[in-house]
């Protein structure tokens, strides 16, 4: 699709016939969706039959019916729900007996993915998920043919970078959301060029898993009813926790399902982020929607010099099969090395640099364990803050994603001289903690840092080009 | 406004800010709060205790939580004199707390909407409440204790200023 180099101010560009109109999901959608809940049941089943043979024929019997209405259920909730893209706004239409009629603004969207749980990937299904900021959960579009949910999330992108532009106002085409260095979109939907940027290494991963909290604690758990299977003799005795070990499994297995193979790309619309042995994930993480970037290397990983570095990009995780994802941050690297990741950084915020002002020796009286990483530092663009007591992490937050700034004194600090001050991104995640200066260090960085982020919003509303994209392209 | 600020000593970060301050009623407020509930909890524990054991050790713990009303009622002074807020060109401030001292700085143009709250007892003073809400949760804004004329006036501004100086996310 060309977008008219003069900018969309009529609204996004025209729009083929295929997209305007009112559209339903895919018929087997609700095979799909129902697919989660299938399984579970399907889990339960197995455990009321393993667990009392006798009077299994009752339950099955529920069991099915249950199994029926989820289906009917999903059905006609596929029969009541279309959706539309018109005037830059995707419309979700659903709702038998309470309609819900929900609209979003393409230029508001924080990023578009593609996923494909495992029954969907075997059907050649695909969902689109759109997220916004705020707390409301984004929009779902449950299921389409993958090359079509891939075609729309394309022109969603296009269409949304489009308005965000004209929304904008000022002197900038359309074009300039795309960069003047990079290729635009290329006519007819063709796959856009992308530059690779990292690729998981599955062994690593493996080990890291292992090597992380998550991975020590399923190993413990297991090796713990192994040893007690095997000291009693009897298997019976662990029955009661195998429930509490499935689930630990289940959630080492999902990490990683869900890192498994990530690979990051830079392309025109975004960064782009693939992942997923079963489950495939597709992310666009739009330009300039990176609201903090968060370096982790966890006691076990220093060893072998491995990090982790994620993202925040605003509004929620909606998975709301899995909360404890969205308690964690989007990973652009699960595991790698630290020049991966410094090579990341680099692309993303146009900065290599590490936290380097270190926290006066007297903070170790106060925070013992965490002096040894405490450290923070300013460039004209972002704000890198260094804490962790065995785990150190590392926040970077650009100057103009800063929403509030917070210094804090507490009764030992106040003994020692000593202030914390925190600087707050969209979401409830991340905040760079800038902890335990020293009293006059944090006040001249209360007297300074409000009017920093100011000029930073300034500069940005007036050059709304790759320049914030948050993708270094200029510098 | 200026009144003198007891228990804060010269703040490394107040240099130059002109400090407005909630209403003195908000004190008022306070003190009524601690003693809706201290007052019933002693005299409630008090019975209680009297019931259940004896009549002197009924006495001693209706006392004992009355004096902690007290001692509470003694922090309450520093705390409300604690908070403080100050609109400036592009941001507001807002400080409180004696243990544990915050400022915040909230730029205007971050403010995603703001809430005017007034509890019951806040609301038979004239008081209420005034909370900015960004993006981030963390963020930490709220006034007590405004004249409820004062409150509308500053959303009022706020929320002027906010719609000229907003920022996307």
């Amino acid at each position: 699709m060309t977008r008219p180099p003069q900018g969309g101010q009529a609204g996004p560009p025209a729009l083929p016939e295929d997209v305007a109109g009112w559209h339903r999901l895919h018929p087997l959608s609700p095979l799909v969706r129902a697919g989660r809940h299938l399984v579970t049941i399907g889990v339960l089943v197995l455990g009321l039959l393993f667990a009392n043979q006798n009077q299994a024929g009752g339950d099955l019997v529920v069991d099915l019916v249950i199994v029926a209405a989820v289906l009917i259920a999903g059905v006609v909730s596929w029969l009541v729900t279309r959706w539309q893209v018109a005037d830059g706004v995707l419309r979700i239409e659903t709702g038998l007996i309470r309609r819900d009629s929900r609209r979003f603004p393409l230029s508001q969207v924080q990023a578009i993915d593609v996923v494909q749980t495992g029954l969907a990937r075997v059907l050649g299904l695909a969902e689109l998920r759109l997220r916004t900021a705020g707390d409301s959960a984004g929009g779902r579009l449950a299921c389409l043919r993958l090359p079509d949910a891939e075609r729309l999330r394309e022109r969603l992108l296009s269409m949304a970078g489009a308005s965000a532009a004209a929304t904008a106002g000022g002197p900038a085409p359309a074009t300039a959301a795309v960069g003047p260095d990079r290729p635009g979109p290329v006519p007819g939907g063709a796959p856009e060029p992308e530059r690779l940027l990292f690729r998981v290494d599955s062994a690593r991963l493996a080990g890291a898993i292992v090597l992380s909290r998550a991975g020590a604690v399923a190993a413990i758990v297991i090796a713990a009813m192994a040893s007690v299977v095997a000291l009693t003799g009897q298997p019976g005795t662990i029955a009661p926790f195998l429930p509490v070990g499935f689930g630990i499994v289940l959630a080492v297995w999902r990490q990683f399902n869900g890192e498994y193979g990530t690979v990051v790309a830079t392309a025109p619309d975004g960064l782009r982020l693939r992942s997923g042995l079963v489950q495939t994930t597709a992310e666009t993480i739009r330009p300039g929607r990176v609201q903090a970037v968060r370096l982790v290397e966890p006691l076990a990983w220093r060893v072998f010099g491995w990090c982790r570095l994620e993202v925040d990009v605003a509004g929620p995780r909606q998975r709301r099969e899995n909360r404890a994802e969205s308690q964690r941050l989007r990973a652009l690297i699960p595991v790698g090395s630290r020049p991966d990741a410094e090579h990341m950084i680099g692309e993303l915020l146009g900065t290599r640099r590490q936290p380097s002002r270190r926290a006066p020796r007297r903070a170790a009286w106060k925070a013992p364990l965490l002096y040894r990483f405490l450290a923070w530092d300013l460039d004209d663009r972002h704000v890198a803050a260094t804490r962790g007591r065995v785990c150190r992490k590392t926040t970077w937050v650009p100057l103009e994603k800063v929403q509030s700034i917070r210094w804090v004194q507490g009764p030992v600090q106040r003994r020692l001289g000593l202030a914390t001050v925190r600087l707050d991104v969209a979401g409830k995640r991340v905040s760079a903690s800038i902890q335990d200066r020293d009293a006059a260090e944090a006040g001249a960085i209360m007297a300074t840092l409000p009017d920093l982020t100011r000029d930073a919003r300034t500069v940005r509303r007036l050059r709304r080009g790759p320049a914030v994209s948050g993708l270094a392209s200029e510098s | 406004m200026a009144v003198a600020e007891p228990g804060r000593t010269a703040g490394t970060v107040d240099a130059g800010i002109r400090w407005q301050r909630p209403s003195p009623r908000l004190l008022l407020a306070r003190r009524i709060q601690v003693g809706l509930v201290t007052g019933p909890a002693a005299i409630g524990g008090g019975l209680v205790a009297g019931v259940a054991g004896s009549a002197a050790l009924g006495l001693g713990i209706g006392l004992a939580l009355l004096v902690t009303g007290l001692l509470w009622e003694r922090f309450l002074a520093r705390r409300v004199a604690a908070w403080g807020y100050a609109e400036r060109s592009d941001d507001l401030m807002v400080r409180r707390g004696v243990l544990i001292r915050r400022q915040s700085v909230i730029p205007y143009g971050r403010m995603q909407f703001i809430d005017v709250t007034a509890g019951p007892v806040e609301r038979s003073l004239g008081l209420a409440t005034v909370r900015m809400h960004t993006a981030a949760a963390a963020s930490d804004a709220r006034i007590p204790g405004l004249e409820q004329a004062e409150a509308a006036k500053l959303r009022d501004q706020l929320a002027a200023l906010g719609e000229a100086r907003a920022a996307g996310l």
